[in-house]
């Protein structure tokens, strides 16, 4: 029984972690949206702002990727 | 060798068809089974290598396998280049040549940011950016994370014996007895999902921002901890200055924390991600892949690059912006 509670309470745990992907999302929203009208401005400017915003993207993207380590703990260390 | 290649129906297109097509036949006669995953990384001798007194005992694990490996090639690189260059041409060709333009827009980069520390900041960022986008891309050869020792294990599969003694696969169903069940603890594991290799490349790159600190700006780098230059002249602000610095000493231990679990994360849930579509969905697989692939060498560029970026805001000082006023 209460090996039961703490299997279901690992799973709901790693979902609720999960949650903290929205503000991954937000960011990497933000971010091509700031440089999709940079470039819809100024043409020239395609290249560097496109490996810009990869690198803007990969930053946002760990934030994301924090909560799913968080997760991954919860589900196969615990 | 001014020679237009032509775009031709090869055969190389009906190869990769035929491979798809069999792809999918497998699929639906073999059973796919799940992966066992597991964080830490698997012990693939049985026995301990050697024990230290107080350290306790050291495991040949499969990362340490791939970090090996990883050495290899990159010394195979370095030594193949060092023989094209040896050769004295001036235009170098192939790998020499491939190497050279990697390095040289490194070496831009760090130059563009560090001016003229850019010699002293130069290795690290190439070094790091190598040795992760090599250990990164190991995932994508064939036999990484699927080829090694069997161990019995509560919640293995059955095996499924091709030679005796020799080969056999795991495959689908639940084993009825104890001592039945078996899991694949595979030679090579991509080294990035070892916590233990990320750390420890988070712990060198931050050290060695605070060596290069120091060797730029002597004793003066530690106003950037302890600023008690303005604590007199202005005494408000000249706190808000000193607990700003104290701050500072707590985000250095936070770069430790987020480089190791920038790089962990992001390859770990690729993997992770791989083994379940590949139990799942294994078509799609191939299409992960490539996303892997550009995943890899994003974060080994991204590693290489905020090494660079602290490195080089290590070298300007912070009271030199006050002389200006």
């Amino acid at each position: 029984m209460t090996g039961d509670i703490v299997e279901a309470a690992k799973f709901i745990g790693a979902g609720l972690s999960m949650i903290g992907a929205l503000g991954g999302g937000v960011g990497i929203g933000l971010s091509v949206q700031g440089a999709l009208e940079g470039m819809a401005r100024n043409p020239d400017a395609y290249g560097t702002l496109l490996t810009n915003m990869i690198l803007g993207i990969a930053f946002s993207e760990a934030i994301a990727i924090y909560c799913l380590v968080i997760a991954f703990l919860m589900l196969f260390v615990l | 060798m001014e020679k237009t290649r032509k775009w031709r129906y090869g055969i190389n297109r009906w190869i990769i068809l035929l491979l798809l097509i069999a792809l999918v036949v497998i699929m639906v006669f073999v059973p796919r089974i799940q992966p066992h995953i597991q964080v830490a990384p698997e012990n693939v001798s049985h026995g301990p290598l050697f024990s230290l007194p107080v350290l306790g005992d050291f495991y040949l694990t499969n990362t340490l396998v791939a970090m090996v490996l990883m050495d290899i090639i990159l010394l195979g690189i370095g030594y193949a280049v060092y023989r094209t260059i040896k050769k004295g041409d001036l235009v170098p060709h192939g790998l020499a040549g491939a190497m050279e333009a990697l390095l040289e827009v490194i070496y831009n980069l760090t130059e563009s940011s560090a001016g003229k520390w850019a010699r002293k900041i130069f290795p690290y960022f190439a070094t790091i950016s190598l040795m992760v986008v090599v250990s990164n891309l190991m995932e994508m050869l064939p036999g990484v994370d699927s080829i090694g020792v069997l161990e019995e294990s509560p919640h293995g599969n059955p095996l499924w014996v091709m030679i005796p003694g020799f080969m056999a696969a795991v495959v689908q169903g639940s084993a009825e007895h104890l001592g039945e069940g078996y899991v694949v603890v595979p030679y090579v594991r991509v080294l990035s999902t070892d916590l233990n290799f990320t750390a420890a490349l988070a712990v060198v790159s931050v050290a060695m921002t605070q060596v290069i600190g120091f060797q730029a700006q002597g004793w003066r780098y530690l106003i950037k901890f302890f600023n008690f230059t303005t604590l007199i002249s202005k005494p408000v602000f000249g706190l808000i200055d000193l607990l700003v610095g104290l701050l500072e000493i707590i985000s250095e231990f936070s770069k430790v924390l987020s480089f190791t679990f920038r790089l962990f994360g992001n390859i770990f849930a690729g993997s992770v991600l791989l083994f379940l579509l590949g139990s799942m969905l294994p078509f799609l697989q191939s299409g992960m892949m490539l996303f892997e692939f550009f995943i890899g060498m994003i974060q080994a560029v991204v590693f290489g690059m905020l090494t660079m970026i602290f490195m080089s805001q290590a070298t300007h000082g912070h009271g030199a912006e006050e002389h200006h006023e």
